[in-house]
């Protein structure tokens, strides 16, 4: 009896790739949370002197959340994140910028591919902790040496990630776009790109989420002037020993995460509705600021579609 | 190839030997002249997948012909219908010559519509876009592409209401397969290369499609070229039917079909049809045995 209602339960929540329900998703998630606040309590309850682990170590729950009113106004957490978030992004666009297109081109010309596969394998083994102090070198003590670091480390990932997205689009898709009259760069454009984009995106949201951690590295590198941002403050917290700021800001950092990954979601499911169903706002958005371009390619290449006109039967050799 | 003169089996009747484009007073739609195609020449792993293979399609007059190949598993079929559409890496052919209305297939082109086996529906363009992709690739004005696009999809018994703005995922293969066909003829190909498109249906859905293909073929006038291993599909829709042999493969023989005269399921239960169908099983049974 026992043993049956454990098998049925097991059976139940441990179903081979069964998916959860969301609510009951966002549940598990809950008592994970509970139950390390849980134990983070156990181990840091009672005074300072009887608990498991010293306040020197882990301060107690109360104690870092009383410390958040100071992080968020003295320390103006916002714009610490801000300006962390705005040095990670722009370099991180840059890279896509320049990554993407290159990338592309790299995954459609097998020769470019090998041409630029020396760099790419430089780029992506390059060591970070040495590349910090070169952008500071290149670029001085400003801005300018984060964003140039973010765009360093992660643009040869881009690369290689579209380049590779590009390679795993399925042969039998150029044959068919060649067999309907598309030319290479139409096969480029209507066929690889948009069949290898949700690969590439997923990709890139990823390394963003990667970048974000690294921005924190180049600030954390003090230089004469304040710099600001995350990595700056918790720079400031360790050198003044403020061990619960530190704690806070370990867990602001991932709840900021956590948002932007949702919007990126938001976005990556809007773009790619064939993929993941809804009504693909921003693909029709997309589609719309087209269509004008389009139509203007229309106007200025438009040759008669045989099946419009009668010449597939005038053409025939008589 | 010493053969007894044409034979009368059925419907069919076999040619004494395959036809040579030197025998063919009509225009060519499509020759090979001794068309030899190695794969990875040179190489530890090369194999000779067709030999020595010639052949002539006739154009017609008023009308495109039906041809459809038949021949065991990894004969060299699709090796033949890739070089026609000028696909790599079957295209070039290691020695001979493929010839298309006379000129030597230099690559791929709309001339030369494809359909293939598997379902390549464009997955992130919804029904319409993908029949209307040629049109959009020759920068046909919108409007009349979308309007062209309908009356294929409805010609091809899809919905257009319904199903114009669904995406590939939610189509069953049979509606995968009427999108790509239909995406092939909206663009009135000269000749239609088929690589058994209805290898992956249900045999209902097979005869709805053959009956649908006929009335199709029709109507646009091209030359079809048509992969199957269904014996029944290629007697029924062929007005010629080559044999393959095994690989390297060559074709072994030419069979002229007489045209159907009703429906694929009625024609299936007729005598003559059924001692054509006989008759080339037997054969495609000796060669697989002597594999
Ligand atoms: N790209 C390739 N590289 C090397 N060998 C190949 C290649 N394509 C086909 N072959 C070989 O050539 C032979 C003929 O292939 P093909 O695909 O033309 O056969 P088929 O008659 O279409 O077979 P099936 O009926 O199974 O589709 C096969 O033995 C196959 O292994
Ligand atoms: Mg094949």
């Amino acid at each position: 009896m026992n043993s049956s209602f454990l098998d049925r339960l097991l059976r139940n929540w441990l179903t081979l790739r069964r998916p959860v329900s969301r609510l009951q998703a966002i549940g598990l998630g809950v008592a994970c949370i509970l139950l390390c606040l849980t134990g983070w309590w156990l181990l840091t309850q009672g005074a300072a002197e009887s608990r498991l682990v010293g306040p020197l170590t882990l301060p107690s729950p109360a104690e870092t959340f009383s410390k958040f009113s100071e992080l968020w106004n003295d320390f103006a957490l916002t714009r610490n994140v801000l300006v962390t978030l705005r040095r990670v992004s722009i370099g991180f666009a840059l890279a896509l910028m320049i990554g993407i297109p290159i990338g592309v081109t790299a995954g459609c010309f097998p020769r470019i591919h090998a041409f630029l596969s020396p760099l790419i394998m430089i780029g992506r083994n390059v060591p970070l902790a040495a590349v910090l102090p070169l952008m500071i070198f290149i670029f001085g003590a400003g801005e300018k040496n984060k964003v140039m670091f973010i765009f360093v480390a992660s643009v040869a990932f881009v690369i290689s990630d579209a380049a590779r997205a590009i390679m795993d689009v399925s042969a039998r898709y150029i044959d068919t776009a060649y067999t309907l009259g598309a030319s290479r760069w139409q096969t480029i454009s209507k066929v690889l790109v948009p069949l290898a984009a949700p690969t590439i995106f997923s990709a890139c949201r990823q390394m963003f989420g990667l970048a974000f951690g690294y921005i924190m590295l180049a600030e954390s590198i003090k230089i004469a002037d304040e710099v600001g941002g995350l990595g700056y403050q918790i720079q400031i917290f360790q050198r003044r020993g403020f061990r619960e700021h530190i704690y806070l800001i370990i867990l602001v950092i991932p709840m900021v995460a956590l948002v932007i990954d949702q919007v990126l979601a938001w976005i990556q499911r809007q773009l790619f509705p064939h993929l993941y169903g809804g009504d693909g706002m921003l693909r029709s958005l997309v589609r719309i600021t087209v269509i004008p371009w389009e139509s203007l390619k229309s106007l200025i290449f438009y040759r008669t579609p045989v099946s419009l006109s009668s010449a597939a039967t005038e053409e025939r050799p008589k | 190839m010493s053969q007894s003169p044409a034979q009368v089996v059925g419907m069919g009747t076999v040619l004494d030997h395959v036809r040579t484009p030197q025998e063919v007073a009509l225009p060519h739609v499509v020759e090979f002249r001794n068309v030899t195609k190695t794969y990875n020449a040179g190489k530890a792993d090369e194999f000779t997948a067709i030999r020595d293979v010639t052949f002539v399609v006739e154009d017609v007059v008023g009308k495109g012909e039906f041809i459809c190949v038949l021949g065991p598993s990894g004969c060299g079929k699709s090796t033949i219908l890739r070089s026609i559409a000028g696909l790599e890496p079957q295209h070039p052919a290691t020695s001979g010559e493929v010839l298309v209305l006379g000129q030597p297939v230099v690559g791929p082109g709309s001339d030369r519509g494809m359909v293939f086996q598997d379902y390549t529906s464009f997955d992130h363009r919804t029904v319409l876009e993908n029949v209307t992709f040629g049109l959009e690739c020759l920068h046909t004005p919108r409007r009349q592409r979308d309007e062209l696009g309908r009356e294929w999809i409805h010609k091809m018994g899809l919905n257009v209401a319904t199903d114009a703005h669904k995406y590939p995922h939610e189509l069953s293969g049979g509606m995968r397969q009427r999108v790509a066909i239909a995406r092939t003829l909206i663009l009135k190909p000269r000749i239609i290369l088929m690589d058994e498109p209805f290898g992956a249906l249900d045999p209902l859905t097979r005869l709805n499609m053959q009956d649908l293909l006929v009335k199709l073929w029709k109507e646009v006038q091209a030359t079809v070229f048509f992969i199957t291993h269904s014996i029944e599909e290629a007697v029924f829709l062929g007005d010629r039917v080559y044999l393959m042999s095994n690989s390297p493969g060559t074709i072994l023989e030419e069979l002229k079909i007489e045209p159907a005269t009703s429906s694929a399921n009625e024609m299936q239960r007729q005598p003559k049809f059924l001692e054509a169908v006989y008759y080339i099983r037997d054969k495609i049974t000796k060669l697989e045995s002597n594999q």
